[in-house]
């Protein structure tokens, strides 16, 4: 941890410090309602804010060890998060929307280091190939030109960016207590502790322990087996659910298509 | 009597991939709370969905299992449904206000809250951009009747 080295800096500082500063930078980089140069200064000042947040957050986190995966995942980690933050941030959807392309990349590559390699593969192609096409396709025909007003203002920016950092600290505060000692009150002999040793027992937590590792040969042979093995049924239902989405949007469609057009009349008659 | 010691903390990689996962929520979190235009508040639910996936495959390695892998097939599923119900409505929400704002919606609000109005409005922050001119050569093409279709800006 940097916080060794900085050692007048305590770890639970620097994530109130991260928390406080992804606050205001959020709240900052929101449309806000400002015009010209006072939104720009805001932007500029947001971003400078949300590195800082960004810089206390790497801070707070554990070193990996090996350099070159600690260097892959820091790319792809601060390209999802960069591109996630810009996707909530743009004015117009239609850059949201091609920055979310741009985060998905980041995940899938988070993905790919934490040993998903089927899903870092299927979140490009079914996610950024088809959903994020479709996006597109409904902004082409619903967007109007230039910039809407409601585009250029939120709800409660300041109110939404600090509920959003409380709920990342929160977040942040829990995985850090993983790593720490078990608390006290589990190491009495009550119940809790026997539980917990049944379960230890019953199933063994680490990779190592369960004798599978993610990265082995046959990956996506084996997580295929799982799949049509232990979780045939929840596929069929899967099935099911895709067909009923597809006849449900289509009968949303076709039904909805005559009330627009009297709903339309009714607002060119005043 | 150490009977946690089976219980092992997970690795450096597993919180990481936990802390990333937890800022793409939030991010979403914010951009729902706090933005208005239907299609972008789709998007940052999608930005959650991201989220929650790379905390179960976080999970799904720490445990060994494929329990997070298989979750997250399921999730990209539901998502690609989801995607397609939702656009629909956008699109029927679209045809029926003329806007993609959450606003047009606010009479299915809880009687007691207040009435959202625009106070002002920011004037349009255009910046002219600026191209290089290049001085005309060669003959003048025919006149393209499908340019004056064209958006100036998206």
């Amino acid at each position: 941890m940097i916080a060794s080295i900085l050692p007048s800096v305590s770890p639970g500082t620097l994530l109130a410090g991260g928390v406080t500063a992804t606050a205001a930078s959020l709240w900052l980089l929101l449309p806000g309602g400002r015009s010209g140069a006072a939104d720009r200064t805001a932007c500029w000042l947001g971003w400078l804010l949300g590195i800082v947040a960004l810089a206390s957050f790497i801070a707070t986190g554990h070193r990996l060890g090996n350099v070159g995966e600690e260097a892959v995942f820091l790319t792809v980690a601060l390209v999802a998060v960069i591109s996630g933050a810009a996707t909530v941030v743009s004015r117009s959807p239609v850059y949201a929307a091609i920055w979310f392309a741009m985060a998905l990349a980041g995940v899938s590559g988070v993905l790919l280091v934490l040993g998903g390699q089927f899903l870092g593969v299927a979140t490009i192609v079914v996610y950024a190939g088809a959903i994020l096409v479709m996006f597109l396709f409904v902004l082409m025909l619903a967007q109007p030109a230039g910039l809407a007003p409601y585009d250029r203002v939120s709800n409660e920016p300041l109110l939404a960016a600090v509920a959003g950092a409380v709920l990342l600290g929160i977040l942040s505060l829990s995985i850090g207590r993983l790593t720490a000692e078990p608390p006290a009150c589990c190491l009495m002999g009550s119940t809790k502790a026997a539980l917990l040793a049944d379960t230890a027992a019953a199933e063994p937590t680490t990779a190592a322990a369960a004798g599978i590792d993610m990265l082995a040969d046959n990956h996506v042979a084996r997580l295929g087996g799982e799949l049509f093995g232990r979780h045939l049924l929840a596929v069929e239902v899967a099935g099911v659910l895709l067909l009923v989405a597809l006849i449900g949007s289509i009968a949303i469609v076709s039904r909805g298509a005559a009330d627009a057009e009297s709903a339309a009349a009714r607002r060119a008659v005043p | 009597m150490n009977l946690l010691a089976d219980v092992v903390a997970p690795s450096p990689l597993v919180l990481d991939g936990l802390v990333v996962g937890a800022i793409l929520f939030a991010l979403g979190l914010v951009g729902i709370l706090a933005r208005r235009n239907l299609i972008v508040m789709f998007l940052c639910a999608e930005l959650m969905l991201q989220g929650i996936s790379v905390s179960l495959v976080s999970w799904s390695r720490h445990h060994g299992d494929w329990g997070g892998h298989v979750l997250v097939i399921f999730v990209l599923t539901v998502a690609a449904c989801e995607a397609a119900v939702a656009l629909v409505f956008v699109l029927q929400a679209f045809a029926r206000t003329g806007r993609l704002d959450s606003a047009a919606w606010q009479s299915l609000r809880e009687s007691n809250l207040s009435r959202t109005i625009d106070h002002e409005l920011p004037a349009i922050d255009t910046v002219p951009l600026k191209f290089p001119r290049l001085s005309p050569a060669g003959i003048e093409p025919a006149a393209d009747e499908d340019a004056a279709l064209e958006r100036e800006h998206v």
